[in-house]
């Protein structure tokens, strides 16, 4: 079958999107909180990888912009801040899950081929740079909002919760070539300022309960 | 047909001579990680020319499966490293099988040294060998669904076809995400097939958590130097085929001498540049509890399964 090799540049951009899945089941595997936030950091790195390659094939010029955003902030900022946040906490690993590990993979793995399948007819449509980006973008978005849900830990729902939203900066990026520079700007902001209160509020919590398990917020009693 | 024998000595003697040069390399990486200056890359040379000289101690109580075992492993184990393309794409012995026979040759290996393990009846060499079993079993269904998706992005499961097609881009689209994901499972699935840290500590003998040493426990002399000889060669086998199948550019494509020359040279730099990465990972990671081993091989076989359905969904 003498099916057309897609340009080089492209199939990079599906390698840096294959990588940022892959730091996502990283991070669903793993228990120790601060390993977590090593592989969001390295996650963020291959993120500004792959927006930096998507400027570079398409000359726009803004997308660089943000990507050296993404490796300040994602990269290096929001990580000192979690590790900060994990230093003054009891708990170096996750130990009661609501969902284990291999169950969670399991999941994980059917919540990309939903990605997958969803994606699947609007692809033909769009004038995509690459095929498996935005499937990829839409997946790691799933598996962000999948282990806030069935992670207890504070810091680890945060870390879920970044990851949520590099898959959405991945969507942005690969489908429209990325949001008015304005717009990326606001968001980087407003992702700082979530990690903050984030982690505020982690640390109130650990000093209100002695632990940073969130089922404890669903107690009303004094 | 001359060709095709000159061909099976070459490859025997690479990864025969080349095996325990790697396995050195490993625990050269290791010291100086450690700060230690560690012993010299070619000390596995000398200590299998040492074990071969010993007298070899054989306990009563065993059977013929004791002593035939190292025997067996060695033959398995070499078999398989001649379904891989090592320097030139063509294999020695690619009429003979697959890659479904390499799983199942290096399998067959596995299954008698588990047998072996137990045929002492020593406490060490069961448990050895029962940890052993599941380590295999979880290996197995991993490893045969990421060589699966390569074999499918290749249109073949013969091995020599798909380095051959890849090296040459021939009628192939590369596909990037399902090949990075196979990649990673067959790089946890060879951590674990060949007792690597995260799995099990190659460098410990006094430890309850030991698996491949505790199975081995019993060997000694020339049983002992087939049996390290037979791990080194699986440990090479998996890393041949790893770098062949994901990055295969270099290999002689035809028979000439300067392009054997030129596979040779590569292959070498790519399998040893693989093997100073297993050191660094071993160094970086703390062996995992046995029972959080199937987080780990639930990992690549979810990554490998993926690497499948990648195909299937998005090209079907």
């Amino acid at each position: 079958m003498p099916l057309m090799t897609p340009p080089i540049g492209s199939q990079l951009v599906d390698l840096g999107s294959a990588l940022l899945l892959l730091t996502c089941f990283g991070i669903v595997a793993q228990r120790r909180l601060s390993a977590c936030v090593d592989l969001f950091a390295l996650q963020s790195v291959f993120l500004a990888l792959t927006a930096t390659l998507v400027a570079f094939l398409t000359g726009i010029h803004h997308i660089y912009v943000a990507a050296a955003l993404t490796i300040l902030i994602k990269a290096i900022v929001i990580p000192r801040i979690l590790k900060k946040v994990i230093e003054r906490l009891n708990v170096s690993r996750e130990l009661v899950m609501n969902i284990n590990v291999p169950a969670s993979l399991l999941i994980c793995g059917v919540l990309v081929m939903v990605a997958f399948l969803i994606t699947q007819p609007i692809i033909p449509f769009g004038h995509l740079l690459t095929r498996d980006s935005l499937a990829i973008a839409l997946a790691i978005v799933l598996i962000g909002f999948f282990t806030m849900i069935a992670r207890q830990k504070a810091v680890t729902q945060m870390i879920a919760f970044l990851v949520m939203e590099n898959g959405l900066f991945l969507g942005a990026t690969a489908a429209t070539y990325g949001m008015p520079l304005i717009v990326e700007l606001g968001v980087f902001f407003d992702v700082l300022v979530a990690a903050l209160i984030a982690g505020i509020y982690t640390n109130r919590l650990q000093d209100a309960f002695d632990s940073v398990d969130t089922t404890h917020l669903s107690e009303l009693k004094e | 047909m001359l060709d095709a024998f000159a061909l099976i000595v070459m490859q025997t003697a690479v990864l025969l001579v080349v095996a325990p040069l790697i396995v050195g390399l490993i625990r050269k990486v290791k010291a100086r990680l450690q700060c230690r200056r560690g012993a010299s890359v070619f000390q596995p040379y000398a200590d299998l020319v040492k074990l071969l000289r010993k007298q070899p101690v054989v306990s009563s109580t065993t059977s013929w499966i004791f002593t035939a075992t190292p025997y067996i492993l060695f033959a398995s184990t070499l078999a398989a490293g001649l379904l891989v393309p090592v320097f030139i794409s063509r294999t020695p012995l690619s009429l003979a099988g697959n890659i479904i026979a390499l799983v199942y040759l290096l399998a067959l290996g596995t299954f008698f040294l588990m047998l072996a393990g137990l045929d002492a009846g020593s406490s060490f060499g069961g448990m050895g060998s029962s940890r052993e079993a599941i380590v295999a079993s979880l290996t197995e269904p991993a490893m045969m669904l990421s060589i699966f998706a390569i074999a499918l992005t290749a249109g073949s499961t013969n091995l020599s076809t798909i380095v051959h097609k890849t090296a040459l881009l021939q009628g192939i689209v590369t596909d990037p995400s399902p090949h990075l994901m196979a990649f990673a499972a067959l790089v946890i699935v060879a951590i674990a097939e060949t007792g690597r840290v995260p799995v099990d500590n190659p460098a410990t003998h006094l430890e309850l958590t030991m698996i491949h040493e505790a199975m081995i426990l019993e060997y000694s002399g020339r049983y002992l130097a087939l049996v390290e000889w037979a791990a080194g060669l699986k440990l090479l086998v998996f890393l041949t085929l790893i770098v062949n199948v994901s990055a295969p550019w270099g290999i002689a494509t035809s028979m000439e001498p300067a392009a054997l020359g030129i596979g040779l040279a590569a292959y070498l730099v790519k399998v040893s540049g693989l093997a100073v990465f297993i050191g660094l990972l071993e160094s970086m990671f703390a062996k995992l509890r046995l029972f959080r081993v199937t987080d780990l091989l639930g990992t690549a076989f979810i990554l490998a399964l993926l690497g499948l359905i990648f195909f299937y969904v998005l090209r079907g």
